[in-house]
């Protein structure tokens, strides 16, 4: 701990003492609200607007234009949702990005993590929506157009490889440098299994039918059930982490005069 | 010749640094209402229900506006970012357990901020060559609107994690006031609804309708003034107890 850590250890200690308990309360809330906003997030996306798993890339236009106007409502019900929580996204990357921040591998790879997902968030994700909604909005357009709509909807929240990358490849560093073990090293492994399949997605720009197509066996099911395993393992040990600090730990401040 | 300490001399720029911030908001706010005023699908804003024809007419009659109001807002819209970040600046200042809502607002903000240099991307890309079939200067002409208004969640969740971070702030001596909270929270409730500019051609959830047009880009407005005296406020408050003189 640096010593600034221990002179707001100090400082707290001094405060009226209050009966210990487990965790701070901001962690908590952040830790429902990530719960809360990935439950949301998958019937947004899977139950309503279908966009996982994905419809086929080997359509024609007038499949594509079929396809919309049999999914318009789940689409435009569910993106919409998406659209008005979307920000949750925001809060997701803050709990993990303050996980990192206490490792002692240091505040830089936490602000290289939050700002890789900060970028993912639109490609990845924000254009989907606006190419879905934008295809739906007017289901009279020439085929062609909702075609283009489609494939740029599609390519966008798949395709987007880079942005998870560089946030997975970050996390593992940390993890790997990290001697406080806020995370256990086993989990850093996992999450370069999380990096593997971004660089196997990659195939999908180049296929549009059979196992690395977007909608492929190893481009998607493969991934899927790693980001599935990746995603109970982190949100156990979130948990376990969480309960871990006390309301003893010292905050994240930063002193009078240095900001 | 007054010598400052190190700490003294860096708390004094650092605190100069945030007021030039501060003044530049008037400025820039008055360039954007200029750039706003300009853009000539703005007053009344453009109908969703016109037909591709009357988006491509529109286009090619007015042209030259629709250019300079739109790369105007491309070379200045983002400008609007340090302000949030200023904010973002003294929710650090805030007590909180964990200082994670400053930390998640900085993501919220760029976000945000991308979506908004998207749609004016689209607006100019239509005006770029408007002769380039009516069919696609409309679903640009789409495109724009509907990123233009109605991703509205980062602006929520902006809203949100200032109005946590004021409610987790010390009583005694809050950063900024109470009501700043229920504030934040009120205008993202009133900018919430226009994500249905996606789906709705008319009424007021439309990208023209009352709500999701006039209440959703006057509150962000509305807010970004009533910000500019809660800040001024709070440095001068700063520069007090840090014991800088102004």
């Amino acid at each position: 701990m640096t010593d600034a850590g221990s002179a707001l250890a100090e400082d707290r200690s001094e405060e009226p003492a209050e009966p210990e308990r487990k965790g701070k309360r901001e962690i908590w809330i952040f830790y429902w609200l990530f719960g809360v906003f990935y439950t949301a997030l998958s019937v947004g996306v899977c139950l309503l607007g279908r966009a996982t798993p994905p419809p086929r890339p080997d359509v024609t236009e007038l499949q594509a234009v079929a396809w919309f106007d049999k999914h318009q409502m789940g689409i435009q019900v569910g993106f919409v949702f998406l659209l008005v929580i979307a920000g949750g996204a925001a809060i997701s990357n803050g709990i993990i990005g303050y996980f990192m921040k206490r490792m002692s591998s240091g505040k830089m790879l936490a602000y290289a993590y939050i700002a890789a997902m900060g970028v993912g968030a639109i490609p990845g994700f924000q254009v989907l929506l606006v190419c879905w909604l934008t295809a739906t909005f007017r289901p009279d357009r020439d085929p062609d157009v909702m075609y283009l709509l489609y494939d740029l909807g599609m390519l966008s929240y798949n395709g987007s490889l880079g942005c998870f990358t560089a946030a997975y490849i970050v996390v593992a560093i940390a993890i790997l440098y990290d001697k406080n073990r806020i995370f256990p090293k086993w989990f850093a492994y996992v999450t370069i299994w999380q990096v593997v399949t971004e660089v196997l997605a990659s195939q999908m720009w180049l296929h549009h039918s059979g196992a690395f197509a977007w909608n492929g066996m190893i481009t998607l099911y493969i991934a899927l059930v790693v980001f599935g395993l990746w995603i109970v393992c982190f949100l156990a040990l979130f948990r376990k982490a969480a309960a871990a600090e006390t309301a003893r730990t010292p905050a994240l401040y930063e002193l009078e005069g240095t900001r | 010749m007054q010598v400052l300490t190190e700490k003294e001399e860096s708390s004094a720029s650092g605190l100069r640094a945030q007021r030039a911030v501060l003044w530049s908001a008037p400025v820039l706010a008055l360039v954007l209402l200029v750039l706003f005023v300009a853009f000539p699908g703005f007053f009344p804003p453009m109908s969703p229900d016109m037909s591709a024809a009357e988006v491509g007419a529109f286009y090619r009659d007015n042209t030259p506006l629709i250019r300079f109001s739109m790369v105007g807002f491309n070379l200045f819209g983002i400008l609007i970012v340090p302000f949030f970040v200023l904010i973002m600046t003294q929710m650090q200042r805030m007590r909180s357990e964990s200082h994670i809502y400053a930390f998640s607002y900085l993501t919220a903000v760029v976000a945000g901020a991308t979506l908004f240099a998207l749609s004016n991307i689209f607006f100019a890309v239509a005006a770029f060559r408007p002769d380039r079939g009516d069919e696609l200067i409309q679903v640009l002409n789409d495109l724009a609107w509907i990123i233009f208004i109605a991703p509205i969640g980062m602006l929520v969740a902006q809203f949100a994690l200032l109005a946590m971070a004021v409610y987790a702030d010390d009583h005694r001596a809050p950063v900024f006031p109470r009501w700043v909270g229920h504030y934040a929270v009120l205008t993202a409730l009133a900018m919430a609804p226009s994500a249905g500019a996606a789906v709705f051609r008319d009424g007021p959830l439309a990208w023209d309708g009352l709500v999701s047009f006039w209440l959703r880009n006057g509150a962000f407005a509305l807010f970004v003034v009533v910000m500019f005296f809660v800040l001024r406020t709070a440095l001068a408050r700063q520069a007090e107890q840090e014991g800088v003189t102004p």
